[in-house]
């Protein structure tokens, strides 16, 4: 047991656990209204489409590729269920989350395909599909927004399951994003932990030639990864469609580096071969607190941007620190033997 | 003549690149020559392409070293918006010359710290450059949001807007200041040791540094040149708007990593020519202009220029395929004949 406290105490997670603990009594402390059942359901809802898409972004940087083509990608979506949806409104929520996964998957095989084929730098790839597709996606919306989606809809957007009573007297329960991300975590590490894909992919990260030689086949595993971003991707579409209300192809520019941030947050390197759901999950709940917790503890939105920037290169830095430490601890044992 | 053949096998890539440029040229030009050849139209583009020039510039130094940096064009609006400060108070109004003079000390001050910052952190600390840029691209954001509060800076001296308006002898200020700085970067990458150490930092950190090159000092460099050229390009961006905002240029960052791409740099690091990068940016401004005169919807031309960059690097992927393939041949067929 002592052993795996202190095998615990020595995983990237713990940093993370501890920051957030940190973070959350100060908050509590700071504002009464932080540790209330409904604003913690509250913030998890709005981070869940940043989370969803995380979690898709997590293998791609275990294998040590990046894909930047996914701001795109959430509109392309977006829209492509918008339209769906407007075309035919007596569908309903399950095909449309299917078609939005769709969509995505069809841009992450264009991704794969071109990594692969033409063994093009991912973060190249991806820069090009990003302006492909946005520009796409941009010319055919004219910018505009797509509105009156059914009411069926936005029953499925606001849906809660359980009740829990608020401080306001009302209740609240889970809401629909909170559960689609809650799949998405439970498919995501299914797939890094017990398939064979998944070691594959971190195999891949780890030294690319040598999955080659163990067998693995690169090329189909990098188009699944970017196929699976792509999907996650489009889930997260329909998420934030089921918030929002309405289909706006311009807010997503930008989010390609917040899902990043986060997910490097939670302890995946851009180097490849590390990175865990776990881990992604608390990068989503430490950034979900440090938006909500700026704003409760009422901090001047400029301010905001400054905190966030500082966090991210706090949190990046802590972890180069903390291994270089423990390879210099080894080299030192090296000696003394 | 064996000059010319000479230059042609040792620049091959830049000479492709060039091609390509006249081709370029020649098809705007015959697509729409009562618009695109005038005096006037030529002019526009030497003034918009110094500032995409030096973006390009900025991110080509980082590339060189196998990074990258996210963070140039919040950087650069950083410090337009504390020169636009300067220039915009009473010191600017009463001393309009003096004040120009300042807000440009202050304006390159501010860009060598956020190279600064940049540098410590990835040379020093040793974070990865994405992630670190990524951190400090938020970071200068805010900051400039702080000062400007969401809104633009404006009311300059008159002088000011002369630096990306005005002309020198019938050429462009701007235009000058990009040559300028284009052979200031030529010498400083290509023909000094600083610039050695670059291109070997980019090849092999580990090596580089056993052969006994302080690589930090070196990368710390990079990262302040990195801001100084954005920067610059941050001076003309202002003084063409007339007025300093967070969000200016900012479309630049993606522009600038494909111009870099195009420009035949290696994203891996250790390669790449200045000339490449200035010549793909002379494309892609040729192209994004003679579209845009043309009457080509702006939506469509962000889609040019992502499909350009791709296929150019898909097609140099292939000839490289088939040149290996022509050796192998040709060496299989020599140890036949044997």
């Amino acid at each position: 047991m002592k052993e795996r406290i202190r095998n615990f105490t020595k995983r990237k997670e713990f940093g993370i656990i501890l920051i957030i603990l940190v973070l959350s009594i100060g908050l509590t402390f700071m504002s009464n209204a932080f540790l209330t059942i409904d604003n913690i359901l509250d913030f998890l809802r709005s981070n869940s489409v940043i989370g969803i898409m995380a979690l898709g972004m997590l293998p791609v940087l275990i294998s040590g590729g990046i894909d930047l083509s996914v701001s795109s990608t959430i509109a392309l979506s977006a829209v492509v269920i918008g339209n769906f949806m407007l075309k035919f409104p007596g569908s309903n929520p399950v095909l449309v989350i299917l078609v939005a996964m769709l969509s995505g998957a069809v841009v992450g095989l264009l991704n794969g395909l071109i990594i692969t084929k033409f063994k093009i730098p991912p973060i190249v790839a991806t820069l090009g599909t990003m302006t492909i597709i946005l520009g796409a996606v941009l010319l055919y919306t004219g910018g505009m927004w797509i509105s009156g989606l059914p009411a069926w809809w936005s029953s499925f957007g606001n849906f809660r399951l359980g009740s829990f009573a608020t401080a306001a007297g009302g209740t609240t329960g889970v809401s629909t994003q909170v559960i689609l991300f809650v799949i998405g975590c439970v498919i995501t590490s299914f797939i890094l932990k017990y398939s064979l894909v998944g070691r594959g992919i971190y195999a891949v990260g780890g030294s690319e030639s040598s999955a080659i030689r163990v067998g693995y086949n690169v090329n189909r595993i990098t188009v699944f990864i970017y196929v699976f971003c792509g999907m996650m991707t489009g889930l997260a579409a329909a998420a934030h469609i089921s918030i929002v209300g309405q289909v706006d192809p311009n807010t997503y520019t930008g989010y390609e580096l917040d899902v990043i941030s986060t997910v490097v947050l939670g302890g995946a390197s851009t180097m490849g071969g590390v990175g865990t759901v776990f881990g992604t999950v608390l990068g989503v709940v430490l950034m979900a607190i440090l938006k909500n917790g700026l704003i409760l503890a009422k901090v001047p939105t400029y301010w905001q941007k400054v905190v966030m920037g500082l966090v991210i290169l706090f949190a990046v830095s802590i972890d180069v620190i903390n291994r270089k430490r423990e390879q210099a601890k080894l080299v030192r044992v090296d000696v003394e033997e | 003549m064996n000059f010319i053949k000479e230059m042609k096998s040792k620049h091959s890539s830049e000479f492709t690149l060039l091609l390509i440029f006249i081709g370029v040229f020649i098809v705007m030009g015959i697509l729409s020559p009562d618009k695109f050849l005038t005096s006037n139209n030529i002019k526009t583009m030497a003034f918009q392409m110094p500032e995409f020039g030096l973006m390009s510039l900025a991110m080509m130094i980082a590339v060189l070293t196998g990074g990258i940096n996210l963070s140039i064009t919040t950087g650069a609006a950083l410090s337009s918006i504390v020169a636009a400060f300067i220039l915009s108070s009473e010191f600017g109004k009463s001393s309009p010359g003096l004040s120009v003079v300042v807000a440009l000390a202050a304006c390159m001050l501010v860009s060598v710290l956020t190279g600064v910052v940049n540098g410590t952190v990835i040379a020093y600390v040793g974070v990865a450059p994405m992630l670190v840029t990524l951190g400090t691209k938020t970071l200068f954001e805010g900051l400039g949001l702080n000062f400007t509060k969401g809104g633009s800076i404006s009311g300059f001296p008159e002088v000011y807007s002369e630096i990306g308006n005005g002309t020198f002898l019938g050429i462009p200020i701007p235009l000058l200041l990009y040559v300028a700085v284009v052979i200031v970067s030529y010498f400083l990458f290509e023909r000094s040791a600083w610039g050695t150490e670059v291109y070997m930092v980019g090849c092999n950190e580990t090596a580089t540094k056993f052969s006994g090159i302080n690589t930090k000092k070196t990368l710390m460099l990079v990262y302040i040149y990195s801001g100084i050229m954005a920067g610059l390009a941050s001076v003309l961006i202002s003084s063409r708007y007339n007025s300093a905002k967070t969000d200016y240029g900012s479309s630049y960052m993606m522009q600038a990593v494909s111009a870099v791409v195009l420009g035949g740099t290696s994203i891996a690091g250790g390669h790449g020519t200045v000339a490449g990068t200035v010549i793909a940016v002379a494309i892609i401004q040729v192209i994004s202009t003679g579209l845009n005169i043309w009457g080509v919807n702006r939506y469509i031309i962000n889609i040019i220029t992502g499909g350009i960059l791709i296929a150019v690097l898909a097609l140099r992927y292939i000839t490289k395929v088939m040149e290996d393939r022509k050796k192998i041949k040709m060496r299989s067929a020599q140890s036949a004949a044997k």
